[in-house]
């Protein structure tokens, strides 16, 4: 199986996953959506909230700010070495003291770790008043996506299928180039060719008006095209690779299991 | 207040929202202000063009009850 990145910026990725299945391709979408694990807050004291937001209302808030995420420093916190209660190797604390007139931002926060911090500062978080004061301690942890959506590193992750378009004794009438919604073919030395491919979305329009039935279209080739859009907690190979490491270990466990059962 | 992520898909919208008004306050329309900030789904859009603020209304009362 190969990898050849379309376009790469620091949160949307395109790529074409070759010489893969279906079965292949769906399990690492969803390990990338649900399986690779994120900081984000997930338990918050509230010692004071005069503000106009109820205090669950703030606490979902803080819980969906993306926070930036090493996951080589942290453990899942049922698989720590604290057993679940909460050490600095599984949780970190985020405080807030503020007092209004002010927008409380998401860089308002003051981290104990100083690489877990909010990935974007300037996120409203609620608007304090004349005398309004909000004293909180956020609690952040790994979690998956399969928990609770704010663990996603990703937003949108999903892949289509590139066919292969086989185009024999065209005759130039340019029928499918008129009914295509995605622009696919292209006019060569007076034959219709597959220029797009990768934009085809198989809706079987040129097969279906082709007057001489040239056209046929091969949905088995292996081919993914994948459009990844990331939420910024780690860079986007990150998610890849890890949700790569995730399904590999899960594969391993299943063959273990089917040698003890297979005995 | 602003929603902090889009309900439809999940992406962080609200780092954008004071850049969004600022926008507007400058005379641009909805559609061009969107399409400067590279929110290009609709369901991101839609959370953009819907929203209404009641914060500040709530404010006004503020004291009155409780
Ligand atoms: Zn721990
Ligand atoms: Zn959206």
């Amino acid at each position: 199986m190969k990898v050849e990145f379309i376009d790469e910026d620091d949160l949307k990725v395109r790529f074409i996953l070759t010489e893969a299945n279906p079965a292949f391709a769906n399990s690492w979408r969803r390990a990338m959506k649900s399986l690779v694990p994120t900081m984000a807050v997930d338990y918050v004291d509230i010692y004071m909230n005069t503000s106009l937001l109820y205090d669950e209302i703030i606490a979902h808030r803080i819980g969906l700010v993306p926070l930036k995420t090493d996951l080589e420093r942290f453990n899942m916190q049922d698989k720590c070495v604290c057993g679940g209660e909460g050490c600095p190797s599984c949780q970190v604390s985020l405080r807030l003291n503020v007092e209004g007139p002010k927008m409380v931002y998401s860089g308002d926060f003051v981290s104990d770790d100083p690489e877990t911090t909010p990935v974007y500062n300037n996120i409203p978080v609620v608007q304090l008043y004349e005398g309004q004061q909000l004293m909180i301690e956020a609690i952040a942890r790994l979690g998956t996506g399969r928990e609770h959506s704010k663990f996603q590193p990703v937003s949108v992750c999903a892949y289509r299928i590139v066919p292969e378009i086989v185009v024999e004794d065209c005759d130039g009438c340019e029928k499918c180039i008129e009914v295509c919604p995605r622009n696919v073919f292209e006019m060569e030395n007076g034959k219709a060719i597959p220029a797009k491919v990768i934009e085809c979305s198989l809706c079987y329009e040129c097969v279906k008006e082709c007057p001489l039935d040239a056209i046929k279209i091969d949905e088995e080739t292996g081919k993914f095209l994948f459009m990844v859009e990331g939420i910024g907690q780690m860079p986007m190979r990150t998610v890849m690779r890890k949700a790569l490491d995730i399904l590999k270990e899960k594969a391993e466990e299943m063959n273990k299991i089917i040698e003890e059962v297979s005995l | 207040m602003f929603p902090i992520r889009c309900f439809s898909c999940g992406a962080v919208i609200a780092h954008k929202w004071e850049e969004y008004l600022a926008k507007l306050k400058e005379g641009k329309s909805a559609k061009d202000a969107l399409n400067e900030l590279g929110i290009d789904r609709y369901c991101c859009r839609r959370m953009f063009l819907t929203h209404k603020s009641v914060i500040d209304e709530f404010a006004r009362f503020r004291g009155a009850v409780g």
